[in-house]
């Protein structure tokens, strides 16, 4: 019986420096198969379609159920979690290229650091660390839970930030990903104490102004997080914190 | 790891691709706002302003003739000219076009409704700027100057839309400004945090629409007007008297007198 095979190309590159290629594989057909079990196929057996052996391919990836963040990539043409790309839903020859506007590590492993560096510029966090005991945080009512859920469920994967036209070098824009926690962390009781700092940090080149409301970020978000709406939201809690500012100067 | 410097963002291993939020540094917080601002007001205003005064056309050169005289006779109107219309307009123009050559439309590898207007609030402001630049120095700055003549707008612009390439430059500079304003207002209401919601934003989608069509369909209708059946051949200047009527003359004697007392 002819084995079925499914036809996956992607791009490669040895190095940050390196240049990069295109290479092909012809891989055994599993069902249920998607992008990183493919890989892992190719991990296996290192062949690439003309018969020469290669290397397998370096790409970030952890929990295999959308909820680590770690796999995004540019699937064909669009970016997405390579863990939930089933193969059976694609159209071959399936083309896999690293994210675009973050530097490439090695093949589809990218370094996404700027994201981490965002999300401390605007104090991303709940400041609860101290020297004595806070006692417990004040109540959070379900209504108020129900609101921060959704935004809670950002996985860091910088999907919204590849397909956004204003995340680029010229822009140094800071992304919808940040933008949302801001959100959420300012709804948050005990997080909101740095409220004032993180609207005053998203006032800065690069800031919440930079947005074109294209609204790529909210069509590309795997976990469907209410991006626009923190946006505006978020937007115009910075244009009166800076009002404010600007009387009480 | 806790006694380790911190390692900047650019010393990273990488350490290239998209530079980090500059936290709390920088203007283009102001710029971009006051960008996002002088577009409804007082450009938007100004360019409403501008089509129902168009709109007086479908009247005739006579009722066109007034509403010019009626706008050059308002008070300050040199000064409304430069501090609400010229410069407003440069500032909105000239950042507007820096804001786009920053940004990267991926439309064809998105193609989704709103990239797709994204890109298209780009491309009618890049022909609004265009437009404009000629239309201000043809209309504006060439020919009869009409703040001293408004008796001669509707054969000046008569005359103006007669080249049927000037025509087309018009007609689509037309639609390119209505659409680039109705959109504007959208952004705004969505970028101010006017309309956060998703379903806000749709509703207030539908009414821009509208708005924009309203408007764009005026402005073709008094292009028609210059270019229609109706007026055509419209005289040069329909308020020649304008200029000589400013005061009675004082009678020929008295003025003989002055001379005399003051030889």
């Amino acid at each position: 019986m002819a084995e079925k095979l499914i036809q996956i190309e992607i791009k490669r590159q040895s190095g940050p420096d390196a240049p990069s290629t295109w290479e092909r594989f012809e891989i055994p057909w599993k069902p249920g198969m998607n992008v990183i079990s493919a890989m892992m196929e190719i991990a296996a057996n290192p062949v690439n379609s003309s018969g020469q052996e290669t290397t397998p391919i370096a790409y970030d990836s952890n929990c295999l159920e959308e909820i680590c963040g770690s796999c995004a990539m540019v699937i064909n043409g669009k970016a997405r979690m390579a863990c939930t790309a089933l193969v059976d839903k694609l159209e071959q020859p399936i083309r896999v290229q690293p994210l675009t506007k973050f530097p490439v590590v090695r093949d589809l492993a990218v370094d996404r650091s700027v994201l981490f560096e965002n999300l401390k510029a605007v104090k991303a966090w709940v400041p609860v660390d101290g020297t004595y005991d806070l006692g417990s945080g004040p109540r959070i009512f379900p209504q108020q839970q129900e609101a921060a859920y959704p935004l809670s469920n950002c996985i860091s994967c910088c999907c919204c930030m590849e397909v956004c036209p204003q995340f680029n070098d010229a822009t140094g824009f800071v992304g919808a990903a940040t933008i949302a926690q801001v959100k959420l962390f300012n709804s948050h009781p005990s997080g909101k104490v740095l409220k004032e700092e993180r609207l005053r940090a998203l006032a800065g080149d690069g800031g919440v102004q930079e947005c074109g409301f294209a609204q790529n970020c909210v069509q590309a978000c795997p976990k469907q997080l209410p991006l626009t709406e923190a946006i505006s939201d978020v937007t115009r809690d910075v244009t009166l914190q800076a009002a404010k500012d600007f009387l009480r100067a | 790891m806790a006694t380790a410097a911190r390692p900047d963002a650019h010393s990273s291993p990488v350490g290239r691709g998209v530079e980090p939020l500059r936290a709390g540094k920088g203007h283009s917080f102001l710029l971009r706002k006051l960008h996002s601002l002088s577009g409804i007001v007082p450009i938007g205003a100004f360019l409403i302003e501008h089509l129902l005064s168009n709109f007086e056309a479908l009247k005739g050169p006579l009722a066109y003739a007034e509403q010019v005289k009626f706008l050059n006779s308002l008070p300050l109107v040199r000064f409304l000219e430069v501090g609400l219309i010229f410069i407003p307009l440069a500032y909105h123009a000239l950042y507007g076009v820096y804001i786009a050559l920053r940004g990267k439309a991926n439309v064809i590898y998105y193609p989704w409704s709103g990239n797709w207007m994204y890109m298209m609030q780009r491309w009618t402001g890049y022909i609004a700027f265009v437009y404009i630049i000629q239309h201000v120095i043809r209309q504006r700055f060439m020919g009869v100057s009409l703040p001293e003549h408004p008796g001669a707008a509707f054969h000046k612009v008569q005359m103006e839309l007669s080249n049927p390439w000037m025509l087309a430059v018009y007609v689509i500079a037309m639609i390119a400004v209505c659409w680039h304003f109705s959109y504007g207002i959208w952004l705004f209401a969505a970028k101010w945090g006017i309309t956060p919601g998703a379903t806000a934003r749709r509703r207030f989608g539908y009414l821009c629409a509208a708005l924009g069509v309203i408007l764009a369909v005026m402005g073709l209708a008094s292009i028609y007007a210059f270019v229609g059946p109706n007026y055509k051949n419209a005289p040069d200047d329909v308020m020649p008297a304008q200029t000589r009527l400013v005061q009675p003359m004082p009678p020929q004697a008295n003025l003989t007198v002055e001379i005399e007392t003051h030889a």
